[in-house]
C-alpha cells in the first residue's frame, strides 16, 4: 500500500494510554474553570457544602454559649459549662468592633458601576471598548439559588440575657450571611443575604467605605482588591453578633492594539498586529474573516477584499477580560494609489516622465502604483513651495527635471488628488527624496 | 454501563461522573490523535488536556447527528492546529516555495510491517510544518487548498511540504526496516 494509506489505516484510530497524572491534572483544571465560569448548577454544591459546614460550626459555637430556651438561669449557666466541655470555642476577635454602639452611618447604600465605554471615531473606523465579555467570565447573581436548604434561622438565639450578649459580642460567628459570589472580576456585583434569625436591625460594612442596613443588599465593587465584609446584628440597639467574609475582586486587563498599516492594503499583504494590552496573559484575536489567533502579536493575511472588524480579547490569569473592537480597520480595497519615498532620476536628460512598469526607466521616474484610479492630478513642489511638476495623466510621472535641468537632490513634496472608479475621491500628500547616483 | 448519549447529557450538565466516564472511554483514542501532531508524548498530553477541556465546555454544541468519535476527533485536530499556531513564533519556520518531488526510500508498504509505535516515532521526528501538512492531508483527508487556509500558508507550500514529508518518512521507514533486518536477520 502507499505511504499515505499506511499511516491513515494504522494511526487513524490508534490508541495511546495517557500518563496517570493527566486525569487528575485535567480534573482539577476542569474544576477550576467551571468555578470561574460560575456555573449555577455546580456553584450551588460548593456553597451548600460550605454553608453546611459553617452552619454546623456556628451551631456548635452557639450551643456552647447558650441553650435554646429564652430564659437563662444560674442553673442553666452551669449546665452550659458541662455542655461546653470538650467542644472548642471560637474566640475569634477580628469581626467585632468595640463594645459600644457604633455610629449609624447614613450614606446611600447603592452605587452604580461607572460606565467605561469609550467611543472614538477615527477617519473611517471606529474603536469600541467594552468592559465585559460574555463568554469569558460571568458574575450572575444567585438570588434564590443561593439560599441553602438548611434553615439557620435558629442560629441566633432570641432575647439573650446580658451575660451571653457580652460573650457573643466577642466572638465572630461565621455563616450568618451568604453572598452570591466570593470572587470575580471588576466591577463585581454581589448580593448579600443576612441568614440570621430575628433581629431588630443589621448593618453591613462592605470594606470599601460603603455600608447598608438592608437585609439583603446588593453591592457593586468597582475597584479591584480584597474586601472584608462585616455583618453586624443588633437587638434593642445593642450589637449581639457579627460575622465576616472576604470578597476578592480581580482587576481586568486593558486590551489595545494597532495595525502596522492603516492604508488600503493589497490582498495577501501580511498585516502585523501590535499588541498594546496591559496586565493580560492570554489573547484571542478575531480577524473578522473567520480566522482567529491566540498569539501575542500575530500576523495575518486577508484573502479577500472587504471591510473587516477586528477584535482583540485580553485575559488576566484569573480569566477577567477586556476587549477592543476596531470596525472597518482598514479598507482592504481594490482601489488604491501609493507613491515611493525616493527615486534616482536618469542623469542623462529628461525622459518626459512616461514610464511603464516593465521598462528600466520606471525606476528613474517618480510615479505611483495604483489600481482603479479614474481621475488624477499630481503636483510636486520644492521645499520652497515652488511648483516643479504637474500631471493629470497617471502614466506620466516626474523624471526629476525642471525646465530641462536635473533638480537638486533633496526632499520634495508631492500632492495628489483624484477619484477612484467607484467615485470615491482621494487626496494624499507626502515627500519624496531625489537621490543622485 | 453508561451509553454515549448518557455520557453526553451528563457532561452538558457538568456532571463529574459523566466527565470522568468520557475520559475513561475516549482519552486513549484522543491521545492517539494528539500524538500524531506532536514531538513527544508530553506535548501530546498537553494538547489532549486542552482538547478535553474544549470538549467538556462545548459538548452542548454536539448536535447528536453524526459520529461522536468524529466530533471528538475534530476537536482534537483543531486543538492541535491552534497549538501549532500558538507555538509558531518560537519555531524557525521554513517555507519551501518550489514543488519538490523526491522519490527515495520505500514506495510500497505492507500494512503490518511497522508497528504503530514506529509510525508515531517517525512522525514525531518530522519538522513541525511537515508533520502538520502530512497529518492533515494523509490522515485527516483535507485538500491542499484547505490546508493552506488552516495553516495560513500557500497551497503550493502545502503541496511541497507534503511531498517533502513523504520523502523524509520514507527514508526513515527504510532505515527502520534495514535496522530490523540487520537485527533480526529476517529478509
Amino acid at each position: 500500500m502507499e505511504l499515505r494509506e499506511l499511516f491513515r489505516s494504522r494511526l487513524e484510530n490508534a490508541e495511546i494510554v495517557p500518563d496517570p497524572s493527566v486525569n487528575s491534572k485535567l480534573m482539577s483544571k476542569l474544576a477550576r474553570r467551571e468555578f470561574m465560569m460560575f456555573n449555577p448548577g455546580r456553584f450551588n454544591v460548593y456553597y451548600l457544602g460550605s454553608i453546611l459546614v459553617a452552619g454546623i460550626a456556628a451551631a456548635i459555637i452557639l450551643s456552647s454559649g447558650s441553650d435554646t430556651s429564652a430564659i437563662m438561669t444560674d442553673d442553666s449557666l452551669k449546665t452550659e459549662d458541662t455542655v461546653t466541655s470538650g467542644i472548642p470555642v471560637d474566640t475569634r476577635q477580628d469581626t467585632v468592633a468595640a463594645q459600644t454602639i457604633p455610629n449609624i452611618v447614613t450614606d446611600g447604600n447603592t452605587r452604580k458601576a461607572i460606565s467605561k465605554s469609550i467611543t472614538k471615531t477615527e477617519s473611517s473606523s471606529e474603536i469600541l471598548k467594552d468592559q465585559s465579555v460574555d463568554n469569558a467570565e460571568m458574575t450572575p447573581l444567585g438570588h434564590a439559588d443561593v439560599l441553602p436548604a438548611v434553615s439557620k434561622k435558629d442560629l441566633i438565639k432570641k432575647d439573650l440575657p446580658d451575660s451571653d450578649k457580652l460573650m457573643n459580642r466577642d466572638k465572630g460567628v461565621e455563616g450568618l450571611f451568604v453572598s452570591s459570589v466570593s470572587e470575580g472580576c471588576v466591577p463585581l456585583k454581589v448580593k448579600f443575604i443576612n441568614m440570621s434569625g430575628d433581629f431588630d436591625s443589621c448593618r453591613w460594612i462592605f470594606g470599601d467605605g460603603g455600608s447598608s442596613f438592608e437585609k439583603a443588599p446588593e453591592w457593586i465593587f468597582d475597584v479591584d482588591g480584597e474586601y472584608k465584609i462585616v455583618l453586624e446584628i443588633y437587638s434593642s440597639g445593642k450589637l449581639i453578633a457579627s460575622s465576616s467574609s472576604l470578597i476578592k475582586v480581580y482587576p481586568r486587563p486593558v486590551a489595545n492594539f494597532e495595525l502596522n498599516t492603516k492604508k488600503a492594503i493589497i490582498m495577501n499583504d501580511e498585516i502585523h498586529f501590535i499588541n498594546y494590552s496591559t496586565d493580560a496573559v492570554k489573547y484571542i484575536w478575531d480577524f473578522g474573516d473567520g480566522s482567529h489567533s491566540e498569539l501575542f502579536e500575530p500576523q495575518h493575511k486577508y484573502r479577500k477584499y472587504g471591510s473587516y472588524d477586528i477584535k482583540l480579547i485580553a485575559f488576566t490569569e484569573y480569566g477577567c477580560a477586556d476587549s477592543i473592537l476596531i470596525q472597518n480597520a482598514f479598507s482592504s480595497s481594490e482601489y488604491f494609489i501609493d507613491f515611493p519615498n525616493a527615486f534616482i532620476p536618469n542623469p542623462n536628460g529628461p525622459s518626459g516622465g512616461i514610464y511603464s512598469l516593465k521598462s528600466d526607466e520606471s525606476a528613474q521616474v517618480f510615479h505611483s502604483v495604483f489600481s482603479g484610479v479614474s481621475e488624477y492630478q499630481l503636483k510636486i513642489f520644492s521645499k520652497k513651495a515652488i511648483l516643479i511638476f504637474e500631471s493629470n495623466d497617471i502614466y506620466i510621472g516626474w523624471d526629476g527635471y525642471f525646465k530641462g535641468q536635473l533638480s537638486n537632490s533633496g526632499v520634495y513634496i508631492w500632492k495628489v488628488r483624484g477619484k477612484y472608479r467607484n467615485g470615491e475621491t482621494f487626496t494624499k500628500m507626502g515627500d519624496v527624496t531625489l537621490l543622485k547616483n | 454501563m453508561m451509553s454515549d448519549k448518557q455520557i453526553i447529557e451528563g457532561c452538558v450538565r457538568h456532571d463529574r461522573k459523566s466527565q470522568q466516564e468520557l475520559f475513561d472511554r475516549y482519552s486513549r483514542f484522543l491521545l492517539g490523535v494528539c500524538m500524531r501532531y506532536s514531538t513527544d508524548k508530553a506535548e501530546a498530553e498537553d494538547i489532549l488536556q486542552e482538547s478535553l477541556l474544549k470538549i467538556y465546555f462545548n459538548i452542548k454544541d454536539f448536535s447528536g447527528t453524526g459520529s461522536f468519535t468524529g466530533w471528538l476527533r475534530k476537536i482534537a485536530v483543531n486543538t492541535a492546529i491552534t497549538h501549532y499556531h500558538k507555538n509558531l513564533k518560537y519555531r524557525y519556520h521554513i517555507d519551501i516555495d518550489e514543488y519538490v518531488s523526491v522519490e527515495t526510500g520505500i514506495t510500497s508498504f505492507e500494512e503490518d510491517f511497522f508497528t504503530s509505535d514506529e509510525l508515531y516515532k517517525v512522525l514525531n521526528e518530522l519538522p513541525t510544518g511537515y508533520r502538520m501538512v502530512f497529518n492533515l492531508y494523509a490522515v485527516e483527508g483535507y485538500k491542499h487548498k484547505e490546508i493552506a487556509e488552516i495553516l495560513n500558508i500557500d497551497t503550493n507550500t502545502s503541496k511541497s511540504q507534503y511531498s517533502r514529508a513523504k520523502a523524509v518518512l520514507r527514508g526513515k521507514l527504510e532505515k527502520l526496516r534495514t535496522l530490523r533486518k540487520n537485527y533480526t536477520g529476517e529478509g
